[in-house]
């Protein structure tokens, strides 16, 4: 054999054995992660649906808890009712101001806007508790009380970094020949926004809004100290306010008792059905709408 | 051809003291384009007869869709630029310090290469909103009339009269720059720039564009910008000639009726361009 | 009529006196801006006022460093909390960062086109399970199933190291760390798989025409460009340890002191303020717990700062990441 053909030979041989065998060791401990990854989704599910089923009723519904834990019955209709009232107001200011933070660091751009991008990111990495600690100091000090109005702040704070980010992403693909567009017609800036590019952003903005929902709803140190939770049902924002993720963590501190222990899961259980199907349904909107975006 | 109907809006802001017969719509005085400190366009002087269509060709890069951006005050736009010189206007400077650019963009409309409708609005939307947002309608069916009178005016009535609501990006190529020029044509501009507006096109849509700029000439000043030679001889009444000078900056070297640009040109350089020895 | 009959309104391209329409917009931008970001800044300084008769008793650095926590009698040292939430974030990072990165080269690298969404999604999904659940399934789940584990290395080689020695209550850093890692596997694993999708392809190609396989395509361009997005994504999932509370404290073991081995009750500095502050009623001891939010506060802010910089430095090499 001449000596490129054995050289030949030589190079299509070292593609095997050692090689090989390395590469399919490192392709198994992939797979192998992904697997230890799936472990604790599926065994969560497994241990809130078949723990948590049982404790879900029309009482559970319909009733508060008991004022002590370890007493069975009740329900949690305080928290479910808390915890859409906070989440609401949240969101209902969260998502203007975060839209309206991103259509400024879009339009005036410049180092000042880089700054205000800045804290927002800052804000979107904080602990949550460290969220709570500045709305404790801030309204509750202030007012003098606990209440679901400060909570509804606190989650307000947790939302608008991931709307502003999620706004800012989309404003940004939007295509220069539209801007330019509008531009050459002589349309306002507001209107521009108002009328083209916030509607060709809109889905992607929806689906940014749900998964800051899908997040506030889950959030339980902020509240701690702010709504700090209540026995009772309650419609007054200005009174402390029960929320789920409350519920579940204090009914947790007393898993000794079985009753607290069956409230926490079945509370558990309906938050994730809730909170997934808030994060499930955002990416669908999503994938729903980038065909038509990219054109 | 549909005459002009007026439409309803701010009348009083129509005066009657336009002379019919002016010459020039705009008349480019010795107008320079900067990039922060580079010059791009050097002191180009260039008169746009009124009704008729301006042509500017030259070699690519030189300037040409620089110096259109700068009639409507679009150049600017980018961080840094800048225009020096005149821009005459019926008596006034385009570029006066009391100007407001965004309403010059309404007076003078543009069309780019790459058809550009607002994505998430209808056909009748497209054409409608920006006069919609001007005020210049008064009523629902004032909306329909102008829709339809700019529709007609594009030529594209008949193909979309019956699709008004679908969305603005469901036609074709040729279909979505007459929705632009539709679209341009709805705030009632005086003055029409289109920046290659077939370069993105297949060769029927470009005629039926060039068919159309033929009509649109009777009512509205057309500026165009081509790279295409042939399309400038085909549909324009004047042409300038710009090309790229030792400074990289385009300068004006002969403008002239298009005519006499294609067969009887004065300078060598023109000879040289349009006889395809260079560019 | 004649059209352009703005022309006869030469008037009407005057500007008007005062602010353009487009002036009005900005300056109502600003406004917007200024209302959202003072109010935030101002949090900030309130928190920190309340906090200044801890630093006037304790000094910072005596704060900081002051290794004993005993509200009854008026001492507090954040050493102990520092501790936990360094080792318990160093725990979860050592099992988190190679089996994310792992994932994230299966997912854009391995897996078909078609299983990509699905499984991406999957893995997604355990980052929206909240931190409460976590809690909930590590306390009552997770604890016990690690406990024959701990005790099985305590007894082997704790005997040897001090640090991993026993005894093994159940709730402790190392059940910590392990709850911890499982929850920011997904989000160093989605910003990874966007560092590596953006490889450029002919990059990849160059490789593949050389006669190399996936992995030499993963080991001499992917992991190589995608360094510096890669080294970013696992600071953000480090952040995100630091910060994590609820799950933290509810499998920790809450104990105020630096415990001896991995195996030991401790507390983080974000789950002893969960825990003690609304029983706080010692005196300084809810400015004490706050004073510890600060120092938190602080290391996240580090810790994020130096991720987004690293993010910034990859965004401009290849292109865009998130």
């Amino acid at each position: 054999m001449s000596r490129s053909a054995s050289l030949a030979a030589e190079r299509l041989r070292s593609t095997s054995s050692a090689r090989r065998a390395r590469e399919r060791a490192l392709e198994i401990c992939a797979w192998a992660s992904l697997v230890l990854a799936l472990v604790p989704l599926v065994a969560i599910g497994i241990f809130l649906i078949g723990q948590g089923v049982r404790s879900l009723s029309l009482e559970f519904f319909t009733s508060d808890p008991p004022g002590d834990l370890s007493a069975t019955g009740g329900g949690i209709r305080n928290a479910v009712v808390g915890t859409l009232m906070m989440t609401g107001l949240a969101t209902l200011v969260a998502v203007p101001v975060g839209i309206a933070l991103a259509v400024f660091s879009r339009e005036i751009g410049g180092r000042v806007a880089a700054a205000v991008r800045f804290v927002v990111d800052v804000l979107a990495g904080l602990p949550s508790i460290v969220v709570g600690i500045f709305v404790y100091s801030l309204v509750v000090v202030a007012t003098g009380h606990f209440s679901g109005y400060a909570g509804a702040v606190a989650l307000a704070v947790i939302e608008l970094p991931v709307i502003v980010v999620a706004t800012d992403e989309l404003l940004r693909l939007t295509d220069r020949r539209i801007d330019e567009g509008t531009r050459a017609l002589g349309m306002l800036r507001w209107r521009s926004f108002l009328s083209v590019f916030i509607p060709t952003a809109l889905s992607g903005i929806i689906t940014g809004i749900m998964l800051a929902v899908s997040r506030a709803i889950g959030e339980t140190a902020p509240l701690i100290f702010t709504a700090l939770g209540n026995n009772f049902f309650t419609l007054d924002l200005n009174e402390p306010v029960q929320a789920m993720p409350l519920l579940i963590y204090r009914n947790a501190l007393n898993s000794a008792f079985p009753a607290a222990r069956d409230r926490a899961m079945g509370t558990a259980l309906v938050l994730v059905v809730i909170v997934l199907g808030f994060n499930l349904a955002g990416r669908w909107i999503a994938r729903r709408a980038r065909p038509a975006d990219q054109r | 051809m549909t005459t002009m109907a007026p439409a309803a809006g701010p009348s009083e802001e129509r005066e009657q003291d336009v002379p019919a017969s002016a010459e020039l719509a705009v008349e480019l005085d010795r107008v320079s384009a900067y990039y922060g400190s580079r010059r791009v366009v050097r002191e180009i002087s260039l008169p746009v007869r009124r009704n008729a269509i301006t042509a500017i060709i030259g070699p690519s890069g030189c300037g040409k869709s620089t110096l259109l951006r700068c009639i409507d005050r679009m150049h600017e736009l980018t961080p840094g630029a800048r225009v020096e010189g005149r821009i005459d206007y019926h008596g006034m400077d385009l570029y006066a310090p009391d100007i407001d650019p965004v309403a010059v963009r309404r007076t003078i409309g543009m069309v780019f290469q790459q058809p550009n409708p607002f994505p998430t609005m209808s056909i009748h939307d497209n054409v409608a909103a920006p006069a919609r947002f001007n005020g210049l309608l008064a009523n629902k069916a004032a909306e329909n009339e102008l829709v339809e009178r700019c529709l007609r005016q594009a030529a594209l009535w008949d193909e979309v009269k019956d699709k008004l609501k679908a969305g603005g990006t469901s036609l074709s190529g040729g279909q979505q720059q007459r929705l632009c020029i539709a679209r341009a044509l709805a705030l009632e501009p005086d003055v029409l720039l289109m920046d290659e507006p077939c370069s993105a096109l297949d060769p029927i849509a470009t005629l039926q564009i060039e068919h159309l700029m033929a009509d649109l000439k009777r009512i509205y000043t057309i500026v165009i910008v081509t790279h295409n030679m042939q399309q400038a001889s085909r549909v324009s009444d004047q042409t300038a000639f710009l090309t790229l000078g030792d400074d990289r900056a385009g300068f004006l070297v002969e403008m002239a009726e298009t005519v006499e640009i294609f067969t009887n040109p004065k300078q060598q350089l023109t000879e040289d361009y349009v006889s395809g020895r260079f560019g | 009529m004649t059209p352009g009959s703005h022309a006869g309104g030469i008037r009407t391209l005057a500007r008007r006196p005062g602010l353009s329409q487009d002036g009005w917009f900005r300056l109502a931008l600003r406004g917007v801006a200024l209302l959202v970001i003072v109010p935030i800044l101002w949090m900030m300084v309130d928190t920190f006022s309340v906090t200044v008769p801890v630093w006037e008793r304790f000094g910072i650095p005596g704060f900081v460093v002051g290794a004993r926590w005993a509200p009854s009698f008026t001492i507090y040292g954040a050493l102990p909390f520092i501790y936990g939430t360094i080792l318990t974030s160093a725990i979860a990072m050592l099992i988190a960062v190679p089996v994310a990165v792992l994932i994230a080269l299966l997912i854009t690298e391995i897996l078909p086109a078609r299983a990509r969404t699905a499984v991406a999604v999957t893995v997604d999904l355990l980052a929206a399970i909240p931190s409460v659940v976590y809690g909930l399934w590590g306390l009552l789940v997770l604890v016990p199933f690690l406990r024959p584990f701990e005790q099985a290395v305590a007894g082997t080689l704790g005997t040897v190291i001090p640090f991993l020695a026993g005894p093994t209550p159940g709730p402790s850093y190392f059940a910590a760390g392990v709850v911890v890692s499982i929850m920011i596997v997904p989000i160093i694993a989605a910003l990874s798989r966007e560092v590596f999708a953006a490889t450029p392809r002919l990059q990849r190609e160059a490789v593949r025409a050389l006669g190399g396989t996936r992995w030499d395509v993963i080991r001499t361009v992917v992991l190589p460009i995608g360094r510096s997005g890669v080294l970013a994504a696992i600071i953000l999932g480090l952040a995100r340890a630091i910060g994590e509370t609820i799950a933290v404290t509810m499998v920790i073991g809450n104990a105020p002191k630096i415990g001896a081995s991995i195996f030991s009750p401790g507390f983080t500095l974000a789950s002893v303020i969960a825990n003690e502050f609304n029983e706080a009623n010692q005196e300084l001891h809810p400015e004490a717990l706050i004073a510890l939010g600060l120092v938190l506060l602080v290391i996240s802010v580090l810790v994020n700062g130096l991720a987004i910089l690293i993010r910034g430095r990859f965004a401009r090499g290849v292109g865009r990441v998130a």
